[in-house]
């Protein structure tokens, strides 16, 4: 027993450790997310924290940073940090008196908490460094009561993804208003007694952007939630939830992708990386993409995207500045533009997408001329939780439309005050 | 002759619901993007690939995380078996108030959830500069698994008979040579659990890993990425990874996790 434990522990071990050797020793080049050899020879370095895929760092460290480094004889160190995890890495690295990342580049849904523990610097003082052909949406989306706290770096909006194939099959085309909407979800329904048209009802954010999409484009105003648009924004929606997949409670911006490319949904507003994903990798040319639907007012989009943010007690502020200006120089944009699709920040900046890009990259300008920001109010929590509330209430519940609202709208005129 | 029928029956099912998962994660790992992004997917593989695994291998973001998880798991476990068996030795001999004293005690650590207190600890870790390092995160990972590895010892100290260690010392055996020779051979088994059990909470964990990381990730930290990025063929793949040393692992140790290991051992 005692001969045979120690074989087999030795083995274990030993495997384990020359497993950990091999991993150890093994080559590999650093891309995604790894930080590069810090700076040599007394220069700099610059920390960057971004949340990126693959072919997005790559590019990012083939054809954006390297210049900077280049002209500024610095080392940039830019390292892969998910959206919602910035706020409490920043967070213990303040408490901790030892920030370690110089600037941020963060989703504009994800601000609020950022702001809200005082994280991020108030950049008012360098509002000089915007410039001047930058989309004024995405400078109102980096401010907060009037004090700009993020500087625009990247706008982005959600597009209406379909399934060709499946549409030409049922002899639709895709919906342009709110009753061809209705009237595609209906049609599918009937014909494959499953919905397969699914907007994003997972009453998370990403359910809450959509809800302001609906109201907006009813003329309404999700601030308010009792006024005119918002009840007709709701009861339509109270219409349309019956038709629609039931993939809808689960979709949010990664899930909506797995059902439009594995044919559980015909149509569904998503993110544009989902392009990549769908199409480039999977394959699926099947898929297309316009910028939406229009509500009885207007079409509407919120503006999505990125902004640039540098962390209270960054050890290179003035370093961090310079990058911020570099990142929304027009030759940047245009590289970001060419090279990934990324709508541009610069109204001056134009890239040259891949063909097969083309009609995806249309469909996201077309939706930007109709995209507004979500706005910034320091109640927002409870604007959030009361138009889920009130979708889940009216829409799932089926509840009564205006006297539901007029309740969750006292909330938030309560807390206003 | 039924019921055993029926015991048949229940773990076949059991194992299937075990086994159908990690089947699916392999297939997606191997399918080419046909036989996933449809709606009807096939049950078997038609058109094999090793295109994502190969995109792991290039990618230049696996080995370091491979080698950090395999570092800081293995080390966890060594640090965590030295530390706890003579401790939980010791408790599993004391009087019985004592002992469930120091046991309660030892449960009372792990009331505390690893997201609520791993705020704090990252904050001290940062200050002593211990994020992005192997010894950080062996250390994080002691917090939860130390407690948990000597609840476990403790009681299997205890099925051992004193009886068998003063055999020892009436032939002349000092106590270190009693607890060397004896008593941590009998242990092995629940030695082996315990170390098995701190090995894969190790391995899979992902609360300290997030906070104690900011360029330096472990390989459930890159899976989670993929995850995150919506890319779901290097997320099976590296999930697919992420399971084959535990597979490996619980082969090597799961000859231990014997009952009835102590039956004849003292006369009556």
């Amino acid at each position: 027993m005692d001969k045979k434990w120690k074989r087999a522990l030795s083995v274990t071990m030993g495997a384990a450790l020359t497993l950990s050797l091999v991993a150890g020793c093994a080559g590999g080049k650093k891309e995604e997310g790894q930080p590069q050899q810090g700076g040599q020879g007394g220069q700099k370095v610059l920390r960057v924290a971004m949340g990126l895929g693959e072919d997005e760092w790559k590019v990012m460290r083939s054809d954006v940073i390297p210049k900077f480094e280049q002209a500024n004889n610095v080392k940039v160190e830019a390292v892969q940090v998910e959206a919602k995890d910035v706020v409490e890495k920043l967070a213990a690295q303040q408490k901790a008196n030892k920030v370690e990342i110089d600037l941020i580049t963060q989703d504009v849904n994800e601000l609020y908490a950022l702001v809200d523990r005082g994280i991020v610097e108030d950049l008012s003082a360098n509002k000089n460094i915007i410039p001047d052909t930058a989309i004024k949406g995405m400078i109102e989306a980096g401010t907060f009561e009037n004090k700009l706290m993020f500087l625009p770096y990247r706008p982005n909006v959600e597009i209406a993804f379909y399934n060709e194939k499946k549409f030409q099959d049922a002899g639709l085309t895709p919906p342009k208003t709110w009753d061809d909407l209705l009237n595609v979800a209906r049609t599918f329904k009937d014909k494959e007694k499953v919905g397969r048209v699914a907007i994003k009802a997972n009453l998370e954010i990403d359910n809450t952007l959509h809800i302001f999409d609906f109201v907006r484009a009813a003329g309404g105003d999700p601030y308010v939630l009792n006024d005119e648009g918002s009840v007709k924004a709701f009861t339509f929606m109270q219409q349309l939830y019956p038709h629609l997949s039931p993939d809808s409670k689960r979709a949010n911006w990664n899930f909506m992708n797995q059902f439009l490319a594995t044919e559980s949904v015909y149509l569904g507003q998503n993110w544009p990386f989902g392009v990549n994903k769908i199409v480039k990798e999977g394959g699926k040319k099947e898929i297309k993409a316009y910028s939406g639907w229009r509500g009885p007012v207007k079409e509407s989009h919120t503006l999505g995207g990125e902004v640039i943010g540098i962390p209270k007690g960054s050890p290179n502020k003035d370093l961090a500045l310079k990058f911020a200006e570099y990142l929304m120089s027009k030759d940047v944009q245009e590289t970001l533009v060419s090279k990934l699709g990324w709508p541009s920040v610069r109204t001056d900046a134009y890239g040259k997408v891949e063909d097969w890009q083309k009609p995806y990259f249309e469909a996201v300008n077309s939706a930007l001329q109709y995209a507004s920001p979500r706005g910034n109010v320091p109640y927002w929590p409870t604007v959030n939780q009361a138009i889920l509330d009130a979708f889940k209430d009216i829409v799932v519940g089926g509840k009564p439309v205006k006297e539901t609202l007029d309740i969750y709208a006292k909330k938030i005129a309560d807390v206003k005050k | 002759m039924r019921g055993r029928w029926l015991a048949y029956l229940v773990l076949v099912i059991f194992t299937f619901v075990m086994i159908v998962p990690v089947y699916i994660m392999v297939k997606v790992s191997l399918s080419a993007p046909q036989d996933v992004m449809t709606q009807h997917p096939p049950y078997w593989i038609e058109n094999f690939t090793w295109e994502h695994w190969s995109r792991m291998f290039e990618s230049g973001n696996l080995w370091e995380p491979l080698r950090k998880s395999l570092t800081v798991a293995t080390l966890t476990t060594l640090l965590g078996v030295v530390a706890a068996a003579p401790a939980s030795y010791v408790i599993s001999r004391m009087g019985r108030k004592w002992k469930y004293t120091f046991v309660l005690g030892l449960l009372f650590t792990r009331m505390f959830p690893d997201v609520g207190i791993a705020l704090p600890i990252a904050v001290n870790f940062i200050k002593w500069n211990l994020v992005d390092t192997d010894l950080g995160l062996i250390l994080a990972h002691l917090i939860p698994n130390l407690p948990f590895l000597a609840w476990i010892l403790v009681g299997t100290f205890e099925t051992i008979p004193r009886d068998l260690e003063q055999a020892a010392y009436i032939d002349g055996a000092s106590r270190l040579e009693a607890l060397r020779k004896v008593v941590f051979p009998l242990a092995a088994p629940g030695i082996a659990v315990g170390a098995l059990f701190v090995w894969l909470n190790s391995w899979n964990e992902f609360t300290y890993a997030l906070y104690l990381t900011v360029s330096e990730r472990t390989l459930p930290l890159q899976t989670y990425y993929f995850i995150n990025r919506g890319d779901w063929f290097q997320s099976a793949s590296y999930s697919v990874l992420i399971t084959i040393p535990v597979v490996i692992i619980t082969f090597f140790l799961q000859r231990y996790l014997k009952a009835g290991y102590l039956s004849g051992a003292v006369k009556g």
